[in-house]
């Protein structure tokens, strides 16, 4: 499962997709994050894990930076432009990737 | 011996280079694999443990890495086919029971799926910066076989292979994989399991009272005891004799490892697979391995396309090294050109090889990425040159 939050009328650069599944909770998006858009939920994974979620949405820039650190591949950003396409293919896949 | 139809998965598949690595795997008959998994090699035991109870196996999650490569090789003297997967931090931690599978002549295989290193480095960026320490790892003399895949396909039939080597030669195989062949999906085409060869267990024909665990029939590889039936052997990475049992003498020592290294070395020819092509005219040979061997067939391209005599030598085996095939090509080359995801490894057992009646010149990359065709060009008209 992939978490995309949805930004509403707030207007944002970017924003960041989190695949539950693959986390492991080490943290490293939260504590990286330049505009301080994540936090560690209180939800679990199969795994018993607490993935991230999106606290700020609005202060997404989509640099990626969360994407380059994460150690498994569970967390990517993508910049606004990038979003809608993105959306769009998760929209055709269900959102299954 | 033809493979187990219950662990092959017949047809043509669209899949990464680490579930065909696992299936691989069950082809080759593996019942067992222990693992703390690690990012880039995750998937191989992922699919591991979800696919093996289907086929009357079972995984086993570690505490640690010790822990798994270490089970793994309890695994194999109870009796079955296992391998454990990780990448360079989990690899690292492995190197005292890679010794002791070497020492014990324990048939496994450990795959280490390559990532930027030193330390935790890049865990989810490719390199090959751990050629020299799966070769050297362990502390003491012994020799090992790796195996260097370049595609998912070869991951599912090198796999197999690994597992044969294993098991001919009771020796820990390495299969040295990296991050780009782990998660590239390709075409992966399984063949049916009578199309499928593998080398079962050696297992011993004589009687409880004659059988030495340790004892050579002539081709240095001993026979194992099947666990249960009777026999009784003693495992241990002490210095031992024919028995199985601490003897630390110079003598023992000196037969002992003498043996170990010369069951894999007398038999180098057989072991080292290497893809060559164009090298009858050639003047520069570039030598490669892994991921980088695609990057430079375009290079080489690249350079015969420019009317340059370039030819390839692809690694398959990457240890023993195919010191003979170098030395030969050597008297008849300019030079050689080593591209490698890592600061120069392999290039060194090149110029060794080469023994200086050719120029090395070794084309670097510190990982993180693949190589740029044109620096491998650029080392090729440089070789070219000299």
């Amino acid at each position: 499962m992939i978490v995309t939050p949805s930004l509403g009328d707030q207007v944002a650069k970017g924003r960041v997709s989190i695949v539950v599944e693959r986390c492991k909770a080490c943290g490293f998006c939260v504590e990286f994050c330049p505009t301080h858009v994540l936090a560690l939920s209180s939800a679990f994974n199969s795994k018993g894990y607490h993935p991230p979620h999106v606290v700020h949405p609005e202060k997404c820039s989509g640099c990626d930076l969360c994407g380059m650190y994460c150690p498994d591949f569970a967390i990517y950003g993508t910049k606004a432009a990038d979003a809608k396409k993105e959306a769009a293919a998760q929209k055709a896949t269900g959102g299954e990737k | 011996m033809k493979a187990d139809p219950h662990g092959v998965l017949t047809g043509t598949h669209f899949i990464d280079g680490d579930h065909a690595c696992c299936e691989g795997a069950l082809a080759a008959g593996a019942r067992f694999a222990a693992g703390y998994p690690i990012t880039p090699s995750t998937e191989v035991v992922e699919r591991f443990a979800a696919r093996v109870p289907t086929v009357g196996g079972s995984f086993i999650q570690m505490e640690d890495e010790l822990a798994a490569s270490i089970a793994l090789q309890g695994g194999v003297w109870g009796g079955a086919k296992a391998f454990t997967v990780t990448s360079g931090p989990g690899f690292s931690l492995m190197m005292e029971h890679i010794g002791y599978a070497a020492m014990t002549e324990t048939p496994c295989v450990f795959v280490d799926v390559q990532r930027g290193g030193p330390s935790t480095g890049l865990p989810t960026l490719p390199a090959q910066a751990d050629m020299m320490q799966a070769r050297w790892g362990s502390h003491g003399d012994y020799e090992i076989i790796a195996l260097c895949p370049n595609s998912p396909q070869e991951c599912f039939d090198l796999t197999i292979k690994a597992f044969n080597l294993a098991e001919e030669f009771r020796v820990p195989v390495m299969f040295m994989m990296d991050e780009v062949v782990g998660h590239m999906t390709e075409k992966v085409v399984i063949p049916r399991a009578d199309e499928i060869e593998v080398v079962p267990r050696k297992h011993t024909k004589k009687s409880v009272e004659n059988y030495l665990p340790y004892g050579t029939n002539g081709d240095m590889v001993p026979e194992m005891a099947h666990a249960g039936e009777g026999y009784k052997f003693h495992v241990t990475g002490l210095t031992h004799d024919e028995r199985g049992y601490p003897n630390m003498t110079p003598q023992t020592q000196d037969k002992l490892v003498r043996r170990l290294q010369n069951k894999i070395r007398s038999a180098e020819d057989r072991i080292c697979l290497f893809e060559e092509d164009r090298l009858e005219d050639a003047d520069v040979v570039v030598v490669s391995y892994g991921i980088t061997s695609r990057v430079a067939q375009r290079a080489i391209d690249m350079g015969r396309s420019r009317g340059l005599k370039v030819g390839k030598l692809r690694l398959i085996t990457a240890w023993p090294f195919p010191e003979k095939k170098i030395a030969e090509l050597a008297g008849r080359v300019k030079a050689f050109v080593v591209p490698e995801l890592n600061l120069g490894q392999m290039v060194r057992e090149v110029e060794r090889a080469a023994a200086g009646k050719a120029k090395t010149f070794a084309v670097s990359h510190a990982g993180g990425g693949v190589h740029n065709p044109e620096e491998i060009l650029n080392a090729i008209v440089e070789a070219n040159r000299c």
